[in-house]
């Protein structure tokens, strides 16, 4: 299994996408960021009656969804490329077991989408407390830092396991733009869908999908349909589901 | 070793494979022959268990390939030059190869150097020639040092070159006592490199022999050039042979060059030529696998 993992994660390191995928979240941060310090100025110049309307400023808005598809994206083409030029069956002769194959694109792709997940939510947390200072609620978006930091861990999570779900993606329709379409659906389209089919509950719906956990699971949402415990399970359910039928396609069709 | 049994392989209703048996044996090099679409990569992608059989089975020293642990020290093959990553170095797309089988750097130097791509291991594959993806797929296939070697269509758009490397590589590897199986769609390739050869059309076994008796199969008639051809005509037909005449050449089956010499002189018939001549290796294979062709052009010769 070590020399599997080894042999993916030589992989990842050796194409010129993984770079471009991993540096892009850096430029949604700073969009993010100036976003925030735009908003932060507005602030400072509006009336108090103003200001009770605000949101937070929060780089993490920005870069949060945009780290979740490039992530997503990697997961995705870490197998999509390999069916794209062939090369799926050099993998395939070199660790012919389909599973113990998936397994070790599956663990390069969740720590590389742990530690960047990780790092875009914190430091989107730590911009955001420099950016709006000593200011109060609303335009602070956390009131403490341990509710920042839990909301930040949960962002993360969302970020690793989205990178799975494209692993999925891609494993399942072997195609890059068709797991690119296919997670662009789950993540963006899906949850407005939802909000314009059933109006009353469509929030409710989003608030399940993978991209709408985090907040729950950090218990920082202002409204959450599942407790953070719940809200884990089924953001790992997600996970789990996604790679069992990676796993079922590998296997049952031919490279 | 490569054992395969009674292989079949459908795709939804086009029977790729159709009970496929045969034994590839070390120490020689065996040529797999068959016209485009015989079933010769899908019977090498079962092997390798990328294709998963129908029914039927095929074994790499006894075992399906799956269930070998570091295959990679087993087996190597040459399937498809081009299935590599473009934006990869030659390096870095063995130093994965390698790691995924437990295989060491200096064996990574070592094949590329053995395949004359030392100098270029550090530029992308997507830069390279056809020939040098080929030389790059020859490094990976050996990268384990294996005893059982494929390659399929491994000459297909290289240079003299490149062809005359392959071949010697291949015969090579064969000396060492290692099995080779080799894929091909042109005799005239077979005969220079392989010493045995199955013959294959729409997925069936026609026929496995040695390279030199599928040769001798195929040696047939004599051109015979004579200023008094229907006189010739008349002695030789009486000799029992076939003869077929056009102008003053006489074209002679059944009976050998020294025969019908014999009998010129004998009859006082002068002779100026006298050619044998063996069906070539292509008639040949034409012939075996004749009815096997899918796709033909319409009117194209026969």
């Amino acid at each position: 299994m070590n020399t599997a993992i080894s042999a993916e994660w030589r992989k990842l390191c050796t194409v010129r996408s993984t770079r471009y995928i991993l540096g892009s979240p850096l430029v949604a941060l700073a969009a993010g960021s100036l976003v925030a310090v735009l908003m932060t100025a507005d602030w400072d110049g509006s009336t108090a009656t103003e200001r009770a309307t605000f949101p937070g400023a929060d780089p993490a808005v920005l870069a949060v969804p945009f780290t979740q598809f490039c992530l997503a994206a990697l997961g995705a083409l870490v197998i999509t490329s390999e069916y794209a030029t062939g090369m799926i069956r050099t993998s395939l002769a070199a660790v012919p077991g389909r599973r113990r194959l998936l397994a070790a694109k599956a663990a390069v792709v969740a720590s590389v989408a742990f530690v960047t997940g990780q790092t875009v939510a914190v430091a989107a947390f730590v911009l955001g407390g420099l950016i709006t200072g000593d200011r109060p609620a609303p335009i602070a978006a956390w009131d403490s830092v341990p509710e920042g930091l839990a909301a930040a861990f949960g962002n993360g999570l969302s970020i690793t396991v989205i990178g799975l779900i494209g692993l999925g993606f891609g494993a399942v329709l072997r195609s890059t733009a068709g797991a690119f379409v296919a997670v662009g659906a789950v993540l963006f389209v899906l949850p407005t869908v939802a909000l314009m089919v059933f109006p009353s509950w469509g929030e409710d719906i989003a608030s399940l999908l993978p991209a709408g956990l985090a907040p729950q699971l950090a218990g920082t949402a202002d409204d959450p349909v599942l407790p953070p415990a719940l809200a884990l399970a089924v953001m790992l359910g997600y996970a789990v589901l996604a790679l069992v039928t990676a796993a079922s396609a590998l296997t049952r069709r031919d490279a | 070793m490569i054992e395969v049994r009674e292989l079949t392989k459908r795709y939804g209703r086009v029977t790729a494979v159709d009970g496929l048996s045969f034994t590839v044996r070390p120490g020689r090099v065996t040529g797999f022959l068959g016209p485009n679409g015989a079933g010769k990569s899908t019977t090498m992608r079962a092997i390798m268990g990328l294709d998963l059989p129908t029914s039927g089975e095929a074994l790499v020293n006894g075992r399906r390939y799956q269930a070998i642990e570091r295959p990679l020290h087993e087996v190597g093959a040459l399937l498809d030059a081009s299935a590599v990553h473009g934006g990869r170095t030659a390096f870095d797309h063995l130093d994965w190869l390698a790691r995924s089988n437990g295989i060491g750097r200096a064996r990574v130097l070592e094949v590329l150097d053995r395949v004359g791509l030392g100098s270029a291991a550090r530029r992308r594959v997507g830069g390279y020639s056809l020939g040098m993806r080929q030389r790059l797929g020859v490094a990976a296939a050996i990268l384990g040092d294996p005893a059982v070697l494929l390659f399929d269509e491994p000459v297909n758009g290289l240079d003299p070159e490149g062809i005359r490397w392959i071949r010697e590589l291949m015969r090579a590897l064969a000396a060492e006592g290692r099995t080779v199986l080799v894929s091909s769609h042109l005799m005239s390739e077979m005969a220079l490199t392989a010493d045995h050869v199955l013959v294959v059309g729409r997925g069936r076994l026609i026929a496995e022999t040695s390279m030199a008796d599928l040769s001798a199969q195929f040696k047939r008639d004599v051109l015979v050039r004579s200023p008094r051809p229907t006189a010739l005509a008349a002695a030789l037909t009486t000799a029992g042979a076939a003869v077929a005449q056009m102008a003053d050449e006489l074209v002679v089956a059944g009976l050998d060059v020294a025969e019908i010499g014999d009998l010129a002189f004998a009859h006082g018939v002068p002779v100026h030529e006298l050619t044998p001549r063996s069906a070539s290796l292509e008639e040949a294979f034409l012939q075996l696998t004749g009815e096997t062709v899918d796709y033909r052009a319409e009117g194209a010769n026969r």
